[in-house]
């Protein structure tokens, strides 16, 4: 790594937000975290980082689909991978009937259940992040 | 109905229409009338009437039809026919069509407000029902979903942090400590588990489940159910011997949760079986139906609670209390299977053991199922965990 990678965490829960920065941090990320969808959108739009850690049920609903939809429409987000974290697969799949589990939301993205293992997830965190510098070093 | 009710008449006699709806404009309801069968079924989209009388004899289209094509389109409305010639066959042959009631003419002005007052009465009803299932059913999802967040939300709050610290921690943890961070994670596990079981058993809609059917392997359906309990029954000495009786029929179904009904009857047997005891499952084909038994040699259920095991919050009361169960397995299995137009029954011999037999309708076709010989059991599952 030349630099190191910095992740944003936006989840309503503060103490699940620890558990997973320290897994994160232990792993030489550097992480940001913002526990309401507003505060997350305008750190993301200050500094888009290089993969976004995304809870789905926050506030009163689903506010996390309606970050990530926000998120697309922006040409300057659009290529920041986003790994979703949630602990309602069921709730996933009821909002968007008979899709797969969970829709694509942006070009790169994931889906991880409450609570994730650390080896899983910074797995799933790596691989993110491969995947979105290939897609960049392909368009330029 | 918060408004006024609105009826609507048709038939071919203008002179019956104009007196009707003077009889009825007096009792506080709208009406509307139409000539025949083509205009009144355009007033039903347009009106919206909640009682519609349809004389059965009109030209052009038949008082039947109309009727036929009201209820089509709405159901809900009440529907009440006007026999010109009184006859009981034809008003019977109405009503089996869906009319709610008949007015033979000719009739008394009092017998018409009677019969549209039932009917009105008949539609408030309806209504009143349909709105009381409506909200029973949302309330049923909105409280699986809040429960599925409020509780379960601190949950994995605590277990992510388990996770984090055991990790963060492990070059300094001993031995002792390393086991109590394992519980205190299996346990947060359990619980997580019990709560998604609660709410499977609030949620389950078995009509969903249908929507998502194709043809399924039994045999593999059998050897996931097997995998998941193995290590259960591993812990508990108990041995799983899996046999299957070729040629096997595929069934029409859903994988997923076939193999979670199979996975509870598993869970059970293993649960009510004394240590170092066995467990068989085996499948075989008899008449067009693959039946899936599940037997234990385990503590059994007496024979008074045999009627209600397949309710729901039905736990048994065996001698070993720290295996007691949430009570959902059972139902949450029999609601699954009959999803799948079959049936789960039992038969148990206290002190002896239970068998669960699963009873599914084969797909034709000639669709066949893997034979045993190549099922995706693996040869250590067959044997069984008994090492453990």
């Amino acid at each position: 790594m030349s630099q190191r990678k910095r992740l944003l965490i936006v989840d309503d829960d503060p103490d699940f937000v620890d558990g997973i920065r320290s897994i994160l941090e232990a792993a030489g990320y550097e992480v940001d975290a913002a526990y309401n969808p507003k505060d997350g959108f305008e750190a993301l739009q200050a500094r888009p980082c290089d993969l976004l850690l995304l809870d789905i049920m926050m506030g009163r609903g689903a506010e996390g689909i309606m970050f990530a939809r926000k998120m697309r429409r922006d040409p300057r987000l659009r290529e920041v991978p986003v790994l979703i974290i949630t602990g309602i697969r069921e709730q996933i799949a009821f909002l968007f009937p008979g899709q797969p589990v969970h829709p694509h939301f942006v070009p790169v993205d994931e889906l991880v259940e409450k609570p994730v293992e650390p080896a899983f997830l910074l797995e799933k965190v790596s691989a993110l992040m491969q995947a979105a510098e290939a897609r960049k070093a392909k368009t330029q | 109905m918060e408004d006024t009710p609105r009826i609507l008449i048709i038939d071919d006699e203008e002179v019956v229409l104009d007196s009707c709806a003077q009889i009825l404009e007096g009792g506080d309801c709208s009406v509307a009338t139409a000539t025949d069968g083509a205009t009144g079924l355009r007033l039903v989209e347009e009106f919206r009437p909640d009682l519609v009388f349809v004389d059965l004899k009109m030209p052009g289209m038949s008082g039947f039809e109309a009727l036929g094509r009201i209820q089509a389109s709405d159901p809900t409305v009440v529907t009440v026919v006007i026999t010109g010639y009184a006859t009981v066959s034809s008003a019977v042959e109405a009503m089996k069509k869906g009319a709610y009631d008949f007015l033979p003419k000719p009739f008394t002005p009092d017998e018409l407000r009677l019969v549209a007052r039932r009917g009105l009465e008949k539609r408030r009803l309806a209504l009143e029902t349909i709105a009381l299932r409506r909200e029973k059913e949302m309330l049923r999802e909105h409280f699986a979903a809040v429960v599925s967040h409020e509780l379960k939300a601190p949950l994995n709050a605590v277990q992510q942090n388990l996770f984090a610290l055991s990790q963060e921690l492990s070059d300094r943890l001993t031995e002792g400590q390393r086991g109590r961070f394992e519980r205190m994670r299996s346990r947060v596990d359990d619980l997580l588990r019990l709560i998604q079981t609660w709410l499977r058993g609030i949620s389950a809609d078995v009509g969903k489940i249908r929507e998502g059917f194709r043809p399924v392997s039994v045999a593999s359906v059998m050897s996931r159910a097997v995998e998941t309990v193995q290590p259960h029954a591993t812990r508990k000495d108990v041995e799983t011997v899996v046999s299957a009786e070729a040629p096997l029929s595929l069934v029409e179904g859903d994988e997923g949760t076939l193999t979670e009904s199979l996975v509870n009857l598993l869970e059970n047997a293993v649960k009510y079986s004394h240590v170092g005891g066995k467990v068989r499952v085996h499948v075989e084909e008899r008449e067009e139906r693959v039946l899936i038994s599940v037997s234990d040699t385990g503590v059994g259920i007496p024979r008074e609670d045999l009627p209600f095991i397949f309710g729901d919050f039905y736990t048994g009361k065996g001698s070993q209390a720290a295996e007691r169960g949430h009570g959902l397995g059972l139902a949450i299995s029999r609601r699954i299977v009959e999803a799948h137009h079959g049936t789960l029954s039992a038969e148990s011999e206290p002190g002896r053991g239970s068998t669960f037999l699963i009873c599914l309708p084969a797909l034709k076709a000639g669709l066949r199922d893997r034979p045993p010989g190549e099922t995706a059991v693996p040869a250590d599952l067959q044997k069984g965990g008994a090492t453990g």
